[in-house]
């Protein structure tokens, strides 16, 4: 049976269920006259016949598709050797020549030897399937008689279902959860083998960084290097760059937009503030590459100064544009849910409105604009594209704004596209600054969080 | 005061509502305030003053002086444009963008909203107290502070502890914080929040103070600490307290005006008003009939 048809028969099951269990109490208190009372309502219980025929269903039939595979694959494994088969290849090479042949001319290309497993195998997948369907059918059924036949008035069907929803709402958190905590492990065992390879000290604090390891001796650059420093050195200095435009920008716009913008001016300028958002980041590169970086190369060669047409400069402005929403957005709407009688105490005090500002609602509001400014750094630090476009690939060691510089971004790109051999130290290299940069921005959440915690003035 | 009315004012509930008249019923037709709105030295003179809210009337061509060094008592039904009417004098209703006010308010025989007037400068000059504490998340000591440095009343530190210290002396705040005033303003109790707010007041040296409702929000012990505060302060300055409590306008004011619907039905001495008033809408509120 097919996968879908079997989900459709198990909620069939459930939504009977559910119209049995509703109707069964609904009979049950009409029998006893008990309308005067505030009863649970009938809905609740037939939600939770419904989750008893489904949930248990659902979760076997979970289980037996993860365990399904594996066995099958034993199974035909068993056959091959039992029947003499002479699989001198690779078995799994052999296996998917099988699998993938899923139209009957595929199947008739296949050596006869091959049909022969291949009809094995088909039998094997239809059985397979056959008994998982029965399963999950007769479990799901067995389970909406039971729960019909157990569910009664006396059910605490309200208290049942909330523990269900409960459970439902925990699963989706620890997904979330589960999700980063894998991606940090990953990280991390790879970033070990990379270590294997290379010696951790020399990866942090080398100032040599040129990944290309040579296939053959004899060639150029044969030795690679893997001082991850100029890399960092460039993200924060294109980071700064970046944070030096849009905090100033973002505050004082987010200043504006509360304090003294009119409804109607605020209105129209807040979402258009917020699409700068929205822009694709590789929109942004190309504005950075083709506008911005020859314009600061001009304006440079003017002064007498020599500039890279590629510049930290032009991509940390751009990069400083695209972020000033998140500072604005951020600050306006913290600074906004200051309390008005704070701003009416100030001026009551005979204190302009710029003088409430700095002494009164920018303190009171620096936690909401601390994070706002923490969530710009890290967009910057994490910000590949314009860095790509606008800056290049060369790993200089510089903190001149008008060089060209690479960040830790840009370079796990690098690294990772193409053709390579997944165990070379070139491409374990990407993990290793992957978990860099991921300490890197937990440091500075840490520090923020002290900062705010240190300098916060709290109202109410 | 006779006896039946104070009875009235202690429990309202005596004869109130026996008799419910909605405020419809009531005529308010009328023309000019009864009593007496002039002073002779008068701190403040407001002449035909009209509030609008956009297109609202809030306040209806109210005329009053307020006196030198006395304590003069709004009061008046919730909506009575009480509050509106206070928020005029240190045009604090400049902070609202709808609001526009019309007729003169004269300070010291100056008129506030001239074009020369700076209502920065004014509201050091008036200053205010509001409903609720609003200490500013800061300590204490720079809560009082504020005013003083923005102001650049004190040349040095020294100066400055002392004005803080005296005006936290004044506002009965003193002895309860001495030892912790690094401390922030926001931690104290609500009663002490509001003493904090009118120190703040008071450091700036201002020559009238306006309260609203400053004891609303307070349990009546924090209540009669600050009723007996704007005592001792009547001997320095000029205040104007908005209240919905009669029994606090009777304690603490000299005279009381009565508000109705944005008008200023009646003025007169404390005593004559909750004794004797001269208009039957007067009578109607302190003998709580509605409001």
């Amino acid at each position: 049976m097919k996968f879908s048809a079997l989900i459709f028969l198990l909620l069939l099951f459930a939504a009977f269920s559910y119209f049995m269990a509703r109707q069964k109490i609904t009979t049950a208190y009409r029998q006893h006259k008990q309308k005067k009372k505030i009863l649970t309502l009938p809905k609740y219980f037939g939600y939770v016949a419904a989750l008893c025929s489904l949930l248990p269903a659902l979760l076997v039939l979970f289980f037996l598709q993860v365990v399904e595979e594996p066995y099958i694959n034993s199974e035909i494994s068993a056959y091959i050797v039992e029947s003499n088969i002479d699989a001198n290849e690779d078995l799994d090479l052999y296996l998917n020549d099988i699998k993938s042949a899923d139209t009957p001319e595929k199947v008739s290309a296949l050596s006869p030897e091959k049909q022969q497993v291949y009809q094995r195998y088909h039998e094997i997948e239809t059985t397979t399937n056959r008994t998982i369907s029965v399963v999950v059918l007769a479990l799901s059924i067995l389970l909406a008689i039971w729960g019909l036949k157990k569910i009664n008035t006396d059910t605490p069907a309200r208290k049942v279902f909330e523990k269900i929803i409960e459970g439902i709402l925990l699963l989706a958190a620890s997904i979330a959860i589960m999700t980063t905590v894998g991606i940090v492990f990953s990280v991390l065992f790879e970033s070990t083998r990379f270590f294997g390879e290379v010696p951790i000290l020399s990866f942090m604090f080398g100032t040599e960084w040129s990944p290309q390891t040579a296939i053959r001796a004899d060639q150029v650059g044969s030795s690679a290097a893997f001082g991850a420093v100029p890399l960092f050195v460039g993200t924060m200095l294109i980071s700064f760059i970046a944070l030096l435009v849009s905090v100033p920008l973002g505050l004082m716009s987010a200043i504006y937009l509360s304090e003294y913008a009119s409804k109607s001016i605020r209105s129209v300028a807040k979402p258009v503030l917020e699409i700068l958002a929205g822009i694709p980041t590789v929109v942004y590169g190309f504005f950075a590459a083709l506008t911005v970086a020859p314009f600061i190369r001009d304006l440079g060669e003017s002064l007498g100064l020599s500039v890279a047409s590629e510049s930290a400069l032009a991509a940390g402005l751009v990069m400083g544009i695209m972020i000033i929403p998140f500072v604005s957005s951020l600050s306006d709407d913290v600074l906004s849910a200051v309390p008005q009688s704070l701003r009416e105490g100030s001026l009551g005090l005979g204190a302009t409105r710029s003088e409430t500002i700095i002494k009164v609602l920018i303190p009171a509001a620096l936690p909401g604009i601390v994070g706002g400014v923490l969530l710009a750094a890290s967009r910057a630090i994490g910000e590949t594209m314009i860095v790509v476009m606008a800056a290049g690939l060369a790993a200089n060691l510089t903190v001149n704004p008008l060089e060209a510089v690479t960040t830790v971004t840009v370079q796990i790109v690098t690294l990772l596209t193409g053709d390579q051999e997944f165990d070379s130290a070139k491409t374990l290299a990407a993990f290793a600054l992957g978990l860099m940069l991921f300490v890197t921005t937990l440091i500075l959440n840490v520090i923020a969080l002290h900062v705010v915690r240190k300098y916060r003035e709290q109202y109410e | 005061m006779n006896e039946a009315v104070m009875n009235e004012l202690v429990d309202p509930t005596m004869n109130a509502r026996s008799n419910p008249e909605t405020e419809d019923s009531l005529n308010i037709e009328y023309t000019d305030t009864v009593g007496q709105p002039l002073c002779e030295k008068a701190k403040i003179r407001t002449q035909n003053v009209n509030v609008f809210y956009a297109d609202n009337q809030a306040i209806h061509n109210v005329s009053l002086d307020i006196g030198a060094h006395e304590v003069i008592a709004l009061i008046g039904p919730s909506g009575c444009g009480k509050s509106t009417y206070l928020r005029t004098l240190n045009r604090m209703n400049d902070t609202i963008d709808i609001c526009r006010v019309e007729g003169k308010i004269l300070l010291d025989d100056e008129n506030i909203y001239s074009k020369k007037q700076d209502p920065v400068l004014l509201r050091a000059r008036v200053g205010m107290v509001f409903q609720k504490p609003n200490p500013f998340p800061k300590s204490i000591y720079d809560n009082v502070a504020y005013g003083p440095r923005i102001h650049g009343l004190t040349r040095n530190k020294s100066e400055l502890d002392d004005l803080v210290e005296d005006s936290l002396i004044k506002a009965g705040l003193f002895a309860e914080v001495k030892d912790r005033l690094h401390a922030p303003g926001t931690g104290l109790s609500g009663g002490q929040q509001q003493r904090l707010c009118i120190a703040r007041t008071i450091a700036v040296q201002p020559e009238v103070i306006l309260m609203d409702e400053p004891a609303s929000a307070l349990d009546p012990i924090a209540t009669a600490k600050i009723e007996e505060l704007m005592n001792e302060l009547k001997e320095n300055f000029t205040i104007v307290i908005v209240t919905h409590s009669m029994q606090q306008a009777a304690r603490v004011s000299q005279r009381t005006a009565y508000f109705h619907m944005g008008r200023l039905i009646e003025v007169g001495e404390t005593d004559q008003i909750f004794t004797n008033p001269a208009h039957e809408l007067t009578e109607k509120y302190i003998t709580g009939r509605f409001g």
